[in-house]
């Protein structure tokens, strides 16, 4: 008796603790007929907090723009935030319960991949719009989604290019060391498959892979030390960990002792935030590539900077004032898509709205590029930037595409 | 390891006072070619341009100080080019003159520091250090770029080493010139000299010189006299033992340094849930209340006694355990005293406090990782055997873990307060009958289990990220320690970390990091089968 007692005590209470939780996060209801309401799914807990809570903020801000300049369509645009705790399941059932009671226009939401594939379905059965401000794998091309950021073929691959050229160093070995997923693992097939196309045998490389949350990388630095000073030329590191691994794994590369010079890391998914908390000094060199950087030289960039401080300020928010990322640039860059083709359609409306897309631009993008979605898939072209680490935990600009390219979402290499 | 960052600015100061004075010989042709192709924006120009003032300097044609200070420069973003400008160096103390080093005025039109990519900083790395050994010979900045040559030999400039093997004042480095100087005469066309530097390389065990050795073996192919073939045989063989050796001894340091931060993360809650049986769930939340208290202690520091700011963490030590011992007497007061019969309740009561002390902490430091700044003496780390190299954080990590270990045993064993906790432990009706408080011996063994967490938040922060969120990643490995374990029992505590962390060291390199944390959980739920008490059971008052 006591037993069965405990279980169903045990199961309401979880139950009921789950809804406590959820509750608060949907506070800010469709009040009237005169709002249009945006979701986000965004955690601020568990191990992607540090970096994707800021994103509600700005997808916020962008809203209070539209606002000031009288709205979308006549209306006054709302943002929905919710947690969903870096549990990706949770992105899923938030993501439902925004499209289906809430009834919002459309998600901005996502940083990993394993999240943005728990959310598809979702999406795809309620003809939703997802806004994906990440650059990310590729191979995927859904019309309920649109891709704000570059695929590979316009980020990783040039930045490969980069590494592999004179000026680059001439890089001949690659040690790849990702997170335990699907972003990391496909991005690393696809770099395999562009060595090979490049002439390089298998044992140029080697692949190693961590859970999430890891963060005790010294036995990888240690084999990492052994693999560069093996013969056959100049090893870099092609880093795709995320979230609170990345810091860890700088903390025992300088521990180790190891800098740019030595291995270079190129870390696709180390962001001016990553670097936040740590003594950027002897990591100067290292290398990133995103279509934003903090350091992007365009009047755009400063507007945009300047008007982060003050939300943040004004708000008196968690987040660092002085810390703009890509991410960030990429979701305010699609909150203004969406009022773009919103008014071009003149509604709200899913199926009208992705009829609006081809031929849609947004000229005010912080990275100084003019973007534009082609209409033949649902990504946007934007700009390429090289970042290399400085010491003032920012990324100086190595190098950045003279145009947009045309995304390709799916790879050859793959 | 030599960290090559700070030093060489302070000689640099030192170096511009001194070499001012006799700087009249400004505008050499030398000079002016330099500075015109250090300010190129092209990479070949560069480094073609430290390559000729390095041979200039060591033959005695440049002024080495003008060449440490240029090459410097350039590496650290002091060196300012403009369209048509002469060339200027922006220092701490104001702008020079790059060709003179004398005193310039600040100037009028835009000029910034050419951008130095990955092959130029190598260059101009490379550049500095070597000039150093010119410029400022035995000197600290002359060691550290020793060090910095170390790490790629043969690229350092022949003529250099040879100049500062020279130069008296360099006595104290001739063993490790000597060392750079035999991975340059690898490439020797004459046999004996080839010889002679195979055999100082295999005294110098480690992959890199096994790469050089290997990659000597298969350039020479069978043209190699016997003699040679020989010597570069022995010293392939003799540097894989010596590698063999340093990787074990790199394993059992890894193992240990993860266990002691296992170990840490499991001491208070060995405390609070083995021998006082409380779920706390916000156990890991005390950790980072530790981590959170030393970033405190720093912050004061730098504020109040500047001086004191490499000490920090050793200043932390009672501060840390004391604010979160306070903030768990607190909580035990306020919330776990009314539950002890209820564990179902703690479990839940602890959450929602760990729950909420994260979110107080997010809404007064915010969410991002805080800076620690790593103390002079945590920095960095030393070469032992081959490529085994002990970094000093871990070292300081492990020493900690074992004098908490030794000081939580003291207090347990052979104290009063220590008596009456394993008294209420073993018995608390018994206990209470003859005179021992229960009350007030749950007070404090909730504190000294929390003051203990915050500990181990302290020695987590120079090796782990510290955030608010920080303490979740610990409290399944301390729960998983304790329970294998044994509850109730700090050997067992201690035990059981070293053998996960032994275990996982061992098997990640060969299994990769996933499966290693498959293979120790099914390990342990084999251990859990097999001793349902764990490890070292005690008899409790469960």
């Amino acid at each position: 008796m006591t037993l069965m007692k405990r279980r169903k005590f045990l199961k309401t209470s979880a139950a009921a603790s789950v809804a406590a939780l959820a509750a608060p996060a949907l506070i800010a209801r469709a009040q009237s007929g005169d709002t249009i309401n945006l979701g986000c799914l965004f955690s601020s807990s568990g191990t992607m907090a540090n970096i994707e809570g800021r994103m509600n903020a700005v997808v916020n801000m962008a809203a209070e723009e539209l606002n000031a300049k009288g709205g979308v369509l006549g209306k006054t645009v709302e943002v929905m935030v919710t947690d969903p705790a870096s549990d990706w399941p949770l992105y899923a059932q938030l993501g439902r319960q925004l499209l289906q009671q809430e009834k919002v226009a459309a998600l901005f939401g996502c940083w990993t991949s394993v999240s943005r594939k728990s959310v598809l379905p979702v999406v795809e059965q309620n003809n939703g719009l997802l806004y994906y401000p990440l650059h990310f794998e590729g191979e995927e091309n859904s019309k309920n989604v649109v891709y704000l950021n570059s695929p590979p073929s316009s980020s990783v691959l040039p930045a490969l290019d980069y590494l592999m050229s004179e000026d680059g160093g001439e890089a001949k070995r690659f040690y790849m060391l990702g997170s335990d997923y699907v972003w990391p693992r496909t991005i690393n097939k696809i770099c395999k498959g562009y060595w090979t196309s490049k002439g390089f045998e298998e044992s140029a490389w080697r692949e190693e892979y961590v859970p999430f949350g890891f963060s005790n990388f010294q036995t990888l630095v240690n084999d990492i030390r052994q693999f560069a000073s093996e013969p056959g030329g100049q090893p870099i590191i092609v880093l795709t960990v995320v979230g609170s691994s990345i810091p860890a794994f700088f903390k025992e590369i300088i521990n180790q002792g190891i800098a740019a010079t030595d291995i270079p890391i190129l870390g696709l998914d180390v962001l001016e935030a990553d670097l936040e908390g740590l003594d950027t000094a002897p990591m100067v060199g290292h290398l990133n590539c995103w279509a934003y950087l903090q350091n992007a030289e365009a009047p755009e960039n400063d507007t945009f900077k300047e008007a982060w401080k003050s939300y943040v300020g004004g708000n008196s928010l968690p987040y660092s004032p002085e810390t703009v990322i890509d991410p960030m640039v990429s979701a305010y860059d699609g909150v203004m898509l969406w009022a773009a083709a919103a008014e071009k359609a003149g509604t709200v409306e899913v199926d009208p709205m992705r009829e609006a897309f081809p031929g849609l631009t947004f000229d005010g993008c912080p990275s100084g590029y003019d973007i534009a979605m082609t209409g033949e898939n649902n990504y946007v072209s934007r700009g390429v930037f090289i970042g290399s680490v400085n010491d003032e935990q920012a990324f100086d600009i190595l190098w950045q595409s003279d145009d947009q390219p045309t995304p390709v979402p799916f790879s050859p290499y793959a | 390891m030599h960290r090559f960052h700070r030093a060489p600015l302070v000689f640099l100061a030192v170096c511009l006072a001194l070499c001012t004075a006799g700087a009249a010989t400004a505008e050499t042709p030398l000079r002016r070619a330099t500075l015109e192709q250090l300010c190129e924006k092209s990479v070949g120009p560069r480094v073609e341009a430290v390559d000729r003032l390095l041979t200039a300097t060591a033959a005695g044609e440049e002024d080495a100080s003008w060449t440490f200070a240029i090459l410097d420069a350039a590496r650290s973003k002091g060196l300012h080019c403009g369209k048509d400008a002469v060339p200027l160096l922006k220092l701490e103390d104001g702008w020079r003159d790059a060709a003179s080093l004398a005193p310039a005025e600040p100037p009028e039109q835009k000029m910034k520091p050419p951008f130095v990519n990955l092959k130029v900083r190598a260059s101009l790395d490379m550049g500095a250090a070597l000039s150093a050994l010119l410029a400022a010979p035995g000197s600290a900045a002359a060691e550290s770029g020793l060090g910095e040559i170390e790490k790629r030999p043969d690229r350092a400039n022949s003529a250099v080493i040879a100049a500062a093997t020279a130069l008296s004042e360099n006595a104290p480095f001739v063993d490790r010139l000597g060392s750079i100087q035999a991975s340059l005469d690898l490439a020797s066309e004459v046999p004996e000299d080839r010889i002679a530097a195979i055999d100082r390389i295999a005294e110098n065990p480690s992959e890199r010189n096994r790469t050089a050795l290997l990659n000597l073996q298969a350039e020479l192919g069978g043209k190699a006299d016997p003699v040679t073939r020989d010597a570069l045989d022995n010293a392939i063989a003799e540097i894989d033992g010596w590698i063999a050796l340093g990787a074990v001894a790199s394993t059992v340091y890894s193992g240990l340094s993860y266990a002691s931060i296992l170990f840490m993360a499991s001491l208070g809650l060995a405390v609070i849930f083995g021998l006082m049986g409380v779920i706390n769930l916000a156990q890991g939340e005390f950790i980072m209340i530790g981590a959170y208290a030393t970033y405190a202690v720093q912050e004061a520091l730098r504020a109040i006694a500047p001086g004191l700011l490499d000490w920090y963490l050793l200043i932390a030590i009672p501060i840390a355990f004391l604010i979160t011992a306070g903030v768990g007497c607190a909580v035990e007061a306020s919330v776990i005293r009314h539950l002890y019969r209820r564990p179902l309740m703690t479990l839940l009561a602890t959450w929602a406090i760990s729950l909420f002390l994260i979110n107080s902490v997010q809404a007064i430091f915010g969410t991002q990782n805080l800076e620690f700044a790593t103390p002079a003496f945590l920095g960095g780390g030393e070469r032992l055997i081959a490529d085994f190299i002990v970094t000093w954080n871990r070292l300081f990590a492990i020493l900690f873990a074992a004098l908490v270990f030794v000081a939580a045993l003291l207090v347990l064993n052979r104290t009063q307060l220590g008596m009456y906790i394993r008294a209420v432990t073993e018995n608390r009706d018994m206990a209470g009958c003859i005179g021992v408080s229960p009350r007030r011996v749950d007070l404090i063994s909730f504190g000294i289990g929390s003051g203990l967490a915050g500990l181990a938040g302290l020695a987590l922060s120079p090796i782990y990220n510290v955030n608010p969120t920080m303490g979740t990643n610990f409290i399944v490995d301390a729960f998983m320690i304790v329970v294998l374990g044994g509850v109730g029992n700090l050997y067992g505590t201690l035990i059981a970390a070293l053998g996960v962390g032994m275990i996982n060291v061992v098997i990640e390199p060969l299994y990769g990091a996933v499966a290693a944390k498959v293979i120790v959980l099914l390990l342990i739920i084999a251990v859990i089968q097999l001793r349902p008490e764990g490890l070292f059971a005690v008899k409790g008052r469960r």
